[in-house]
């Protein structure tokens, strides 16, 4: 890995890092405030038959327990805007914007291989992300201990929470780095990306809201992230299988890919 | 054929996209210590070239060595030890001109050495480069580009059309740069469609047509070798001009004698010499016109330089 482009990447980030660490520590904070404050109204509407159990929840999420909360908090679109903007638009834009821009030329005409040169921004990006992630899970046991309700959440279970976190944003970003080294222009890297993150988010959702497409979860990597089964220590190891192997396979592709390509000059 | 001294060596250096034949069997030494010109119009195959030795673009067949290594295995080692101006150089625009020379300095992993003196002779002044580089003009940039080509001191400078943008005087002070750098023993191959500037500062040039190397010359040697258009005048009546050697296309207006002379001009002179001679014009051979004249022919022909040739 290459220290001053790896720093480098970090600083390209610097301002929208921070804005987005403030919006989602904000976000984890007030996800256990809903919960202390809905979740009885929540439950006697499900119990009352008024509303289908579905509809009062989320993807794989609810309001129902603390840790469905949890859940609830890392599947909203909101969660997926913010970590979003680095595991597609930073990852799929940094190599393939370079190009478009022309800096990818001066950057390579310095003594980096193109792989130390992938390693470097890879880890710097995914470094954002887990970042990101940290603070969005600090903001909720912050949020949990303000509203009085931490002794509903085993922390001892909050790291695997992170890693397993990571990895599905990991697995995005990856596959966003792999679509970066493969086009010559940010556009086609970010919307083959999107789409990759869309078509997962679909079938986790529509999987969770109609019962006969409950079969489309499984295809789905946002699946493989359940908060709530991690923290009630049921972590299922082949959605660590899953997901390592999501996360990975875009790092062999672009490995494989990036120094084989042909370089030719800036449109 | 190997050279010791080549710091550029390619042997049948070959690159299609497709059916598009950007480099076609292209065989050039570069020594060391000279200014190697690559001369061409746009789309020739110069910056193909360039890329291909910088390892940007992979040979389709042929080899390249720089610097004595081998361009395909060893492209991190070659690139530590030279400079690159890319053409149209892109710079990162939230930068300030500062930030982007110390970034691309230790991305390089060498004491910019250079800088201060490339800094003051470009006439950067310290406010300007604490400027960002998107509030820059072309001309601005391309400085940028010339300090971070240079500012490590490298081996070998490849840089692709240097003067783009510069204002006649900073072409000046790179012409400047250029010399300075040949005379402490760098090598720099300049690849450029701008013919005064290359007759001006280069020592060889090789001349590339649709992806062939043409023709690879001394520039001197070209320039003799050029036709020049002279005007001689006599008192009373001009001499038999058949008798003047390398004289051709003679015209006779009065007593004003008008030719093209191919060949040595010490021979001419010491023939048109005579005290009845009054006035005598020889009009500098330009490259230009050697150069039109190898383009002037309509389609390529196979290398005219090969490698013994092109050394």
């Amino acid at each position: 890995m290459n220290g001053p482009l790896f720093g480098q990447t970090l600083a390209w980030q610097r301002l929208r890092w921070i804005i987005v660490s403030i919006a989602i520590f904000g976000w984890g904070i007030l996800i256990p405030v809903v919960y202390a404050a809905f979740s009885d109204v929540i439950r006697d509407l499900a119990n009352s038959g008024a509303f289908p159990e579905e509809l009062l929840s989320f993807g794989s999420g609810s309001l129902f327990t603390l840790p469905g909360a949890l859940t609830l908090g890392t599947q909203h679109p909101l969660v997926l805007a913010m970590l979003g903007i680095f595991a597609v638009g930073a990852t799929s834009t940094a190599i393939a914007g370079e190009r478009q821009r022309g800096t990818l030329e001066v950057l390579l005409s310095r003594p980096i291989s193109r792989t130390t040169v992938y390693a470097s921004i890879t880890a710097g990006l995914l470094l954002v992300v887990a970042c990101v992630l940290f603070t969005f899970l600090a903001g909720f046991v912050v949020g949990a201990a303000i509203q009085g309700v931490l002794n509903e959440l085993p922390i001892e279970h909050m790291p695997m929470v992170l890693l397993n976190g990571c990895l599905l944003w990991g697995a995005f970003s990856t596959f966003g780095l792999a679509a970066s080294v493969s086009f010559d222009r940010p556009g086609p890297a970010i919307g083959l990306t999107l789409a990759y993150l869309i078509v997962n988010y679909f079938f986790e959702i529509l999987g969770s809201l109609w019962q006969e497409a409950e079969w489309t979860q499984e295809f789905s990597l946002f699946h493989h992230f359940q908060p709530a089964e991690i923290l009630a220590g049921a972590l299922d190891p082949i959605d660590l299988v899953i997901l390592g192997a999501a996360f990975v396979l875009p790092i062999v592709y672009a490995l494989v890919v990036f120094p084989r390509r042909d370089l030719a000059a800036p449109a | 054929m190997e050279t010791t001294d080549a710091i550029i060596s390619t042997r049948g250096l070959t690159k299609h996209y497709g059916s598009v034949d950007a480099l076609t069997d292209l065989s050039v030494d570069v020594r060391h210590g000279e200014i190697f010109g690559f001369l061409g119009p746009n789309g020739a195959g110069k910056s193909t070239m360039i890329r291909t030795l910088l390892g940007f673009l992979h040979a389709t067949h042929g080899s390249a060595s720089v610097l004595g290594m081998d361009v395909a295995t060893e492209s991190v080692e070659i690139r530590r030890l030279t400079g690159y101006l890319p053409g149209g150089i892109a710079l990162y625009d939230s930068l300030t001109g500062e930030q982007v020379l110390d970034y691309l300095a230790r991305l390089q992993g060498r004491t910019p050495y250079r800088r201060a003196d490339l800094v003051e002779r470009l006439r950067m002044p310290q406010a300007d480069l604490r400027r960002r580089v998107r509030d820059y003009s072309r001309g601005m940039r391309q400085k940028i580009g010339v300090i971070q080509a240079l500012q490590h001191d490298p081996e070998l400078a490849i840089l692709d059309e240097p003067t783009e943008g510069l204002d006649p005087l900073m072409q000046q002070a790179f012409y400047g740069i250029l010399a300075d750098l040949r005379a402490e023993g760098r090598t720099i191959f300049f690849s450029s469609h701008v013919l005064s500037e290359v007759e001006r500062v280069c020592d060889r040039v090789g001349i590339i047509r649709q992806g062939r190397l043409m023709a690879v010359h001394e520039v001197r040697e070209l320039l003799a070798r050029r036709r020049r258009r002279v005007s001689i005048q006599w008192r009373g009546a001009a001499p038999d001009a058949s008798t003047i050697p390398g004289l051709a296309d003679v015209t006779v207006d009065g007593d004003r004698l008008f030719g093209t002379l191919h060949g040595e001009v010490s021979e001419f002179v010491r023939a048109v010499a005579s005290p009845s001679l009054e006035d005598l014009t020889i009009e500098p051979a330009s490259l230009e016109e050697a150069f039109l004249e190898y383009y002037a022919e309509e389609a390529p022909t196979p290398a005219v330089a090969g490698p013994s040739e092109a050394k």
